[in-house]
Order: structure tokens, then C-alpha cells, then sequence
């Protein structure tokens, strides 16, 4: 459904992305992750045709991403998403649907259903006079009125209160359990991770990571095993009355006991602590780029 | 583009708009376009009469002053008490069988100076009911009303009659001077530096009634001879309607008056006044006024889609650039064009200079609304791109105002000179103004001062479309870091550089009449060595600035190579638009000094050598182009005080070799 070759922005003397390459199958939830300036949002813009690509291509739904036919299947939702205050949400949808070329009737029909499955009321009410989320909800129906088949969400939870924030993230793994392709960007990697099949980090406009989480995890992670003791021994730090020692395989986990046992105490307690995608990213954010990516 | 698309967006941004207005604020607006509605045509057809009752005329019903006072709105007609008239209650006393005495105060002053003027009026009024016309007039007066020529050298003078600035001048050219009449043929009087007034026996009286003109004398015949009646019978003072200290004249025979109002029919020579259309041009600005609040409207709505990427949505749908900027311009110009066409029909209606027939009414508002069409795009196509360049509404604010009183002044400003100057050639607001004042318009003065703007508006909405995409349109750069993007938006290549070179004539064009309205009024030894050193320096600007965008957004290679080829480019870009100028000739506006200084470089007119000097003058301009492109190229690609530093000689450059031209074509 898309694929990504060698993608590349460049701005003046300033490279946003530089080489990205992925592609997406159908029906598939996919995130892209990374800090601030990472190049997520210019990937995800050149995907949805509003940013031309310096080199490189990007191809959506068997369309050139340039190509405004693409457009027609695809569903884009921008980071920030400002509507026009002075319409009701009926009209804002139904002038997106017209421009869609999307019968009037069915217009209506879907934007109504979608509104419904989006819990949102007060439709005749001004778009100005609503609040922030529902002001969200507004635009993911805005972007789902020409019943896509490729879904572009930029950081579709920002800014929005915890309970809002898990309505949108439920209602896109139904949009993906329907068979819509998503690719979805989040600074909140905890959605990320429980949404999205497969997932690329990016740093610095590069791809340092990609895969499915656990492959992430497997192949970035790091399993720490914390033996806590009742004497102090070489490497631990008091904790509660007891003493922590941190280390990363079953040796030393044995070596542990050994230096325990030497010292006429003993080991009280093993906990094995896996890191989450937010360690893995972490730590790659701290890493050279080179890790992955390079052209 | 599409155009179900184009409407589509077109429908939304009315009813988007619409929306932000609550009901007491349309009740507002209603109230004040009806107030218009109906202030306009009372205003159109009496003007205001802010003097209306302002003296009291003590007068009695049988008296012949009564007449006149009663049909002057500006007298209050009062029993005539002497007692009153002593309290200071009443301005001038007529008694029976006395002349009228006024009271011994500035307003009784003046009361008898309107009276008298006023009793003048209604003698020629009675004179133009008598039927024996030549008892009448006995005196008929033929005028004919040509251009005052401000050149001692213009080409259009007749050599066998000397300029008129030069000649001695007596009283009847002083009376007469400085106009020519209404709807008069500009190009074709200019031959004609001379003003001539003729005396002859009235043969008839038909010939008497062909001096009649409307009030701004746009009435007259082009080129023709105007026939006035006159009397030299005196018998309301043959002071000739000048205020002065006697008596006022009875109200039975006399002459005085304008003769370029609506009730003259006859008068003397020393009465014509000049043949301002003051009326019409108050009425064409009604056509102007409008413009400035619907381009504020505008640009905020253009940049309203740029605060917070609202537009981001419109760019992602599966339309066009071109039907989004489209489909939110339409509105506003069928807008403008209905606003221009109600407002024409009803100027047209109330004043029917050219004819009361409603097909006569529909056919002077169609061309008023062809004329301002062309203004009204001009006026959208920049507040589009100061929509698309402004940072902030408080940006935009000081852009579109200083856009309005520009453009304002452009279309204003010669058009105040209709019939009178050549230089309201360049404006479509000329049309509107003869046009109203039912002379004719010619396709070839259509086309003049209309397709400038057109091209301009359309130059400039290609500009500001060039910047409405994402990577441009949300950015929070100064207005000149957009417009060098909106300038890059169009270089594709070097060889774009030539087509955007040529794409500037317009503005050029348009910049460089402006500066011809500005100047002309100044001598010609000041005006003219300014206006070459301003036209060389629009014309460097415009070759050099795509050049300088260009190197900003590192789009061309520094080498000394790429700079020359860049040069030259730009400059044949700018000489074959520049060819498209010849336009001037349609009207003869070279033919003015100013004229001939700003375009005859260009188009060579009024040389006369041989094919080889001719020849060699068309393409030297292309020499001179590439030249000082270049030297602008090679300041360009090292940095902007560089930039500034080269623009500055290449205009000593350009100014030198126009300086050098005019001196040759004398």
C-alpha cells in the first residue's frame, strides 16, 4: 500500500530526512517514532503529498504521493488540525466531502455514523465554541469522509486529556481492524507500542531502528536481571535494608550468589526488568544515527 | 483546474463567511446599504445642498425677484418686513419698485452675491424659452476647446503654430485654456497647440441650441466646434455672472452662468468654466471605494488559511492550487463586479449624459463595469499576495492599506485629467468618467489602460499561487524573504529566468506609468532626468530580483559562466516583454514628453534615421539588458549589500544609455 525509496528533504543547507526507505502492506497499523525534529512529520507530510520530496519517491496507494489523484485515498490528519470556527461540524464535513466528490447523501450518512462512533453531540454547534478534543474528533471524521484506504495520523492524541486521548488510540485500532492501512506518529511510544504492528525510530532525519516491537526489543534491548543480597558486595547500592546488584545475564546472576555467599550473606530476591520501547528509544536517541538508515 | 471544484471552494468561503456575521451585525450592514442606496442616487442627481435655506429674502409674491428666489433652494422666500430686515432677520429686502438692498452684514453680503448670480441664471433660463432665438442670441459664439500642449517640443505640435506655452496670451485664451472638450479626441487635438474662439452672426437658431453641454463637459463634440449662444444685451449687469458690488439685474433678459450647466443656454465667453469633470470623477470614485473594503475581507480570509496550517486540509484534498486560490478569489470579485454594476446602473440612471434610454443607461454601465473590472482584479491580485506574504493581521494591515491608496491613486489620479491631459490615458477610471459623461470609448483606450492591470493582477496572482503550498504558505518569514520564495517558486531553471523576466513587464509597465503620473507635473527639465533614472532602476529591479532570489535559494552555480548566461537570459527575457510597451503607441501617450522619455526608448518612436541606426537602436536595448543583468548577476551571487552595490550601477548604466537615447531622438 505505500512504499518508501530513499527518501530525502532537504531545506536550503538543512536535511530533514535523509534516506528513509519502508514500505507498508495493506491493513497493516504502522508508527514512526522519534524526538522532536526527527524528520517524523516531513516524512508523513511528503507521504500525504504536501511536501515534495528533494529525491527519492514515495509511492501511496499505487499512486505517485505528488499525484493528486492519490489524494483520493488517502486520509490525512495533521498534527495541529484548526478548523474554521464559524461552521458547525455538519457543514465543515459535508463542504470536505463535496470537495471529495462524495454523493451528498452518502456524505451525510457517513459523516453521521462516524460522528456517532466518535461519541460526539452538539453538531449544530460552532466549531470555534467546541473544546480541543472534540475539535480532534472533528478531524479525524473530517479525515475519514472519503472512506480511505490509507490513513496518515500525525500525533492524533496530542494535547488531548488521558481519557480522550484513549478514545481516539481505540477508535484508530478499529479503524485498523477494518482494514485501513495507518501510519501513525506519537510522542507517546506507550501507544505506539500497543497499536502499531511495526514501527521505524527515527533520529536526526534518519531511520536508526525498524521492525516489530519485539524485534526491537530484541535486537536493541537489553534484559537486566536486579539480585538483591542481604550483605554488601562488589557493584551493589543499599536499597530498603537489603543491597541491589544490576546485571544483565545468568553468570552473573550466579557470580552474585558466589560473592554473597563469600561474604556470609545471601541472595534474597531476582527480579528481571525488560525494557520498554521507551528505553530502547531513549537509548537510541542518545546513539550515533548510524546505527541504521544510511543511503 | 475544475471548474465544479473552483465553485465548490467558491460556495464554502461564502457560506464559511457568512457564518462569522450574527444577525445584529447583518442588520447593521443592511442598514447602511440601504442608507447608501439611497443617499447615492440623491447625491448622484442634486448633489449635496449643504446651503439649502441658508438666506432670507424678504420678497413679495408679485415681485419679479420672486421667481428666481423661489427656484434657488438656497433662499427662503419671507414676507418683506422692514422691521425684520432691520432686527437682522431677513439677509436682502426687495421692496416694489427698489432694487434688492442687502443687510449691512457678511452674510447679507453674500446673500446679494448669490442673488445676483442667481437672477442671471434664471434670465438665461427665460432667454432660452424665447422663441425668436435671435433676438435672443444675437451673438452666436463658436468654440473649440483643443489640448494645452505643456511641451515647447512635443511631437504632436503643429510646426506651422507655435506651442501654446510659448505664445503671448491674451484674455480669451486665458478664459478658455487648459482643457479641451468633453470626450474630446486626445491624441488627435494635441496637434492642435492653439485655442481658437470665433464670433460669428448667428444664422438660425439651431445653431443657437448646438452649443448646449452637459455639466462636466463630457458632452462635447470630439474635435468639434461647441456653439454657445450669447447675448451681448445687458440687462443683468454684463459683468458677465462675476460678482460685483451693483445692483443685481432684473429678472427678465440677460446672460452670465456657466455655460457648462444643465440650465445654460446662453452666456458670454468670460462665464466658461473649465471643463473639469469634478461630478463624474466624484461619481467613478464611488466605483473605487468599495474595492478597499472588499480586499480587506479578502486578504484576511487568504490569511486566515495560513495562521495555524488551517489550509493544510484545502492542500490535502484532491483539488489544485489553482482551484483553491480561484475558487476564494471569485466570490469577492463577483462581489466587486456586482457592487461596480448596481452602482453604475444607478450613476448611469440618474445621470444620463448619454441618453435616458434604458438600452443607452445599460450600455454606459456596462462599460463603467468593463473599466473597473480590470481595477477590481488588480485590487484582488494584491491583496492576495500581501495575503500570502503578511506575517500577522497587523502585517497585513499596513499592507493592503498602503496597496489601497496606491492603487487608488493610480486609477484616481489621472483620471482627475480626463479631456484635459493625456496622461489619464493610463487609467481605466478615464472610461468610467467619459463614459458618464456619455462620450464614447474607444477599444484602443480600453485596451491601453486596461491590459497593464490585467497582466499585473494576473503576474501577481501567479506569484502569490507559486507560494500557496505547504513549504512556503505556513512559514513565518518577512515579507521580502517571501516574495525572493514566491520569485524562486517560478525558476525551474536559468531559462525560467527569462520567462520571469518577461512576466515582469507589467508591473514594470504599470511602475513606470505611475512614475509618469507622479512626475509630469514638475517641469521638464526636473521631471524627465528623474523619471529615466527611476525607470532605469524599476527595470534593473525587475531584471535583477528573480536573479538574486534565485542565488538565495542556491539555485544557480556562483561561476563566472553560469553569471553571464544568467545575464543574459534575464535581459532577453525582459527585452522581447519589453517590446509588448509598444502598446503606448495605440493612444499617442509617447506623444507627450513624459511619454516619449519613458517609452520611446523602447519603441523608438519618432526616430528618424536610417534602417541600420534603426535597426541598431532596437536591439541595443537587448545589449544593455544583458549587461547590466549581468553586473546585477555578479553582485547577486556574493551577498545582498553586493547585490545593492551592482543594482546601483547598473541603473547609472541604464539611466546613462536612456539619457544618451532621448538626447539622440531630441
Amino acid at each position: 500500500m505505500i512504499d518508501v525509496d530513499s527518501l530525502r528533504k532537504e531545506y536550503g543547507g538543512f536535511t530533514a530526512v535523509e534516506g528513509s526507505t519502508f514500505s507498508v502492506p495493506d491493513g497493516e497499523v504502522f508508527g514512526i517514532i522519534g524526538p522532536n525534529g526527527a524528520g517524523k512529520t516531513t516524512t508523513l507530510k511528503m507521504l500525504a503529498g504536501l511536501i515534495e520530496p528533494t529525491s527519492g519517491s514515495a509511492t501511496v496507494a499505487g499512486y505517485d504521493a505528488q499525484d493528486a489523484e492519490m489524494r483520493n485515498y488517502l486520509g490525512f490528519l495533521p498534527e495541529e488540525s484548526p478548523l474554521y470556527e464559524d461552521m458547525t461540524p455538519v457543514s465543515y464535513l459535508e463542504f470536505f466531502g463535496d470537495l471529495y466528490d462524495v454523493p451528498r447523501a452518502t456524505a451525510r450518512e457517513r459523516i453521521h455514523d462516524t460522528l456517532d462512533r466518535l461519541d460526539l453531540d452538539h453538531r449544530d454547534r460552532k466549531l470555534g465554541d467546541m473544546s480541543k478534543g472534540m475539535g480532534r474528533k472533528v478531524a479525524i471524521a473530517r479525515s475519514l469522509v472519503n472512506d480511505p484506504e490509507v490513513l496518515i495520523y500525525d500525533e492524533p492524541a496530542s494535547g488531548l486529556d488521558p481519557l480522550t486521548t484513549n478514545y481516539i488510540i481505540e477508535f484508530t485500532r478499529e479503524l485498523a481492524e477494518s482494514g485501513k492501512t495507518v501510519v501513525f506518529s506519537a510522542h507517546n511510544l506507550f501507544h505506539v507500542e500497543s497499536i502499531c504492528d511495526r514501527v521505524v525510530v527515527m533520529n536526526d532525519g534518519r531511520i536508526v531502528a525498524r521492525g516489530a516491537v519485539e524485534e526491537i526489543r530484541a535486537e536493541h534491548g537489553r534484559t537486566e536481571y536486579h539480585v538483591y543480597t542481604t550483605v554488601d558486595i562488589e557493584g551493589a547500592v543499599a536499597e530498603n535494608g537489603a543491597y541491589r546488584r544490576i546485571v544483565e545475564s545468568m553468570d552473573g546472576v550466579e557470580e552474585t550468589r558466589e560473592l554473597a555467599a563469600a561474604s556470609g550473606g545471601e541472595v534474597t530476591d531476582i527480579q528481571t526488568h525488560t525494557p520498554s520501547l521507551e528505553d530502547i528509544f531513549l537509548d537510541l536517541a542518545e546513539e550515533s544515527p548510524d546505527v541504521e538508515g544510511r543511503p | 483546474m475544475k471548474a465544479d471544484k473552483t465553485l465548490r471552494i467558491a460556495r464554502w468561503e461564502v457560506s464559511k463567511n457568512a457564518g462569522q456575521l450574527d444577525r445584529r451585525t447583518l442588520a447593521a450592514i443592511g442598514v447602511v446599504l440601504v442608507l447608501v442606496a439611497a443617499l447615492t442616487p440623491l447625491v448622484a442627481s442634486k448633489g449635496i445642498a449643504l446651503d439649502d435655506g441658508i438666506y432670507q429674502v424678504g420678497v413679495a409674491d408679485d415681485s419679479p425677484y420672486r421667481g428666481p428666489v423661489a427656484n434657488d433652494s438656497t433662499f427662503v422666500a419671507v414676507e418683506p418686513d422692514a422691521r425684520a430686515f432691520r432686527n437682522g432677520e431677513i439677509d436682502v429686502l426687495i421692496l416694489p419698485g427698489r432694487p434688492p438692498v442687502p443687510a449691512p452684514t457678511q452674510k447679507g453680503q453674500a446673500a446679494i452675491s448669490e442673488l445676483r448670480a442667481t437672477v442671471q441664471a434664471y434670465n438665461d433660463d427665460l432667454m432660452g424659452f424665447e422663441r425668436n432665438r435671435t433676438a435672443a442670441f444675437p451673438v452666436n459664439v463658436s468654440l473649440r476647446y483643443v489640448a494645452q500642449n505643456v511641451s515647447t517640443t512635443g511631437a504632436g505640435t503643429d510646426d506651422s503654430e507655435p506651442p501654446a506655452t510659448t505664445r503671448p496670451t491674451d484674455e480669451d485664451e486665458v478664459g478658455l485654456g487648459g482643457g479641451e472638450s468633453g470626450g474630446g479626441d486626445t491624441g488627435g487635438e494635441t496637434d492642435d497647440a492653439d485655442l481658437q474662439a470665433t464670433s460669428r452672426p448667428t444664422d438660425n437658431g439651431d445653431e443657437i441650441d448646438s452649443g448646449e453641454s452637459n455639466s462636466d463637459g463630457a458632452g462635447g463634440e470630439s474635435g468639434g466646434g461647441d456653439t454657445v449662444g450669447a447675448t451681448d444685451r445687458d440687462a443683468g449687469g454684463d459683468d458677465g455672472g462675476a460678482v460685483g458690488d451693483g445692483p443685481a439685474g432684473a429678472p427678465s433678459v440677460g446672460s452670465g452662468s456657466s455655460l457648462f450647466t444643465d440650465q445654460t443656454r446662453g452666456g458670454t465667453p468670460a462665464d466658461i468654466a473649465p471643463p473639469f469633470p469634478f461630478e463624474s470623477l466624484v461619481l467613478a470614485f464611488a466605483f473605487v471605494l468599495p474595492m478597499n473594503f472588499v480586499i480587506q475581507a479578502y486578504a484576511s480570509s487568504i490569511l486566515n488559511e495560513r495562521i495555524n496550517d488551517r489550509g493544510e486540509l484545502l492542500l490535502v484534498s484532491p483539488v489544485s492550487r489553482g482551484d483553491i486560490v480561484a475558487g476564494k478569489t471569485l466570490p469577492y470579485l463577483v462581489g466587486m463586479i456586482a457592487i461596480a454594476t448596481l452602482t453604475a446602473l444607478g450613476i448611469a440612471g440618474l445621470t444620463p449624459a448619454g441618453g435616458d434610454a434604458p438600452l443607452e443607461i445599460v450600455s454606459t454601465a456596462a462599460v463603467s463595469v468593463a473599466a473597473v473590472a480590470p481595477i477590481a482584479l488588480l485590487f484582488l491580485a494584491c491583496a492576495f499576495v500581501g495575503g500570502m506574504f503578511a506575517r500577522s493581521f497587523k502585517e497585513l494591515t499596513f499592507v493592503t492599506v498602503t496597496l489601497s491608496v496606491l492603487l487608488t491613486s493610480y486609477a484616481f489620479i489621472p483620471a482627475i485629467f480626463t479631456d484635459v491631459h493625456p496622461i489619464a490615458a493610463i487609467s481605466p477610471l478615464t472610461l468610467v468618467v467619459r463614459a458618464l459623461g456619455g462620450g464614447a470609448v474607444p477599444l484602443a483606450d480600453y485596451a491601453f489602460s486596461t491590459l497593464p492591470l490585467l497582466l499585473t493582477a494576473g503576474t501577481l496572482f501567479a506569484l502569490g499561487a507559486g507560494v500557496y503550498r505547504e513549504e512556503d504558505m505556513f512559514t513565518q518569514r518577512s515579507v521580502p524573504l517571501k516574495f525572493l520564495d514566491a520569485l524562486d517558486s517560478q525558476l525551474s531553471s536559468p531559462r525560467s529566468l527569462a520567462k520571469l523576466s518577461a512576466l515582469s513587464i507589467p508591473f514594470v509597465f504599470v511602475a513606470e506609468l505611475l512614475a509618469v503620473a507622479l512626475l509630469f507635473a514638475l517641469p521638464v527639465s526636473v521631471s524627465i532626468p528623474a523619471l529615466l533614472v527611476a525607470i532605469a532602476l524599476v527595470e534593473e529591479v525587475a531584471k535583477s530580483v528573480g536573479i538574486y532570489a534565485g542565488f538565495a535559494h542556491e539555485r544557480f552555480g556562483r561561476s563566472a559562466r553560469s553569471i553571464g548566461w544568467l545575464g543574459f537570459l534575464s535581459g532577453l527575457g525582459f527585452f522581447v516583454g519589453e517590446k509588448a510597451t509598444a502598446v503606448a503607441q495605440l493612444v499617442g501617450l509617447p506623444n507627450l514628453e513624459l511619454g516619449r522619455a519613458a517609452f520611446g526608448t523602447v519603441t523608438g518612436l519618432g526616430i528618424q534615421s536610417s534602417p541600420l541606426v534603426l535597426v541598431g537602436l532596437f536591439f541595443a536595448p537587448l545589449a544593455l539588458h544583458a549587461v547590466t543583468a549581468t553586473i546585477t548577476a555578479a553582485g547577486a551571487s556574493r551577498d545582498r549589500r553586493w547585490y545593492f552595490g551592482t543594482l546601483a550601477v547598473a541603473t547609472l548604466v541604464h539611466a546613462g544609455y536612456n539619457l544618451t537615447v532621448v538626447s539622440y531622438l531630441g
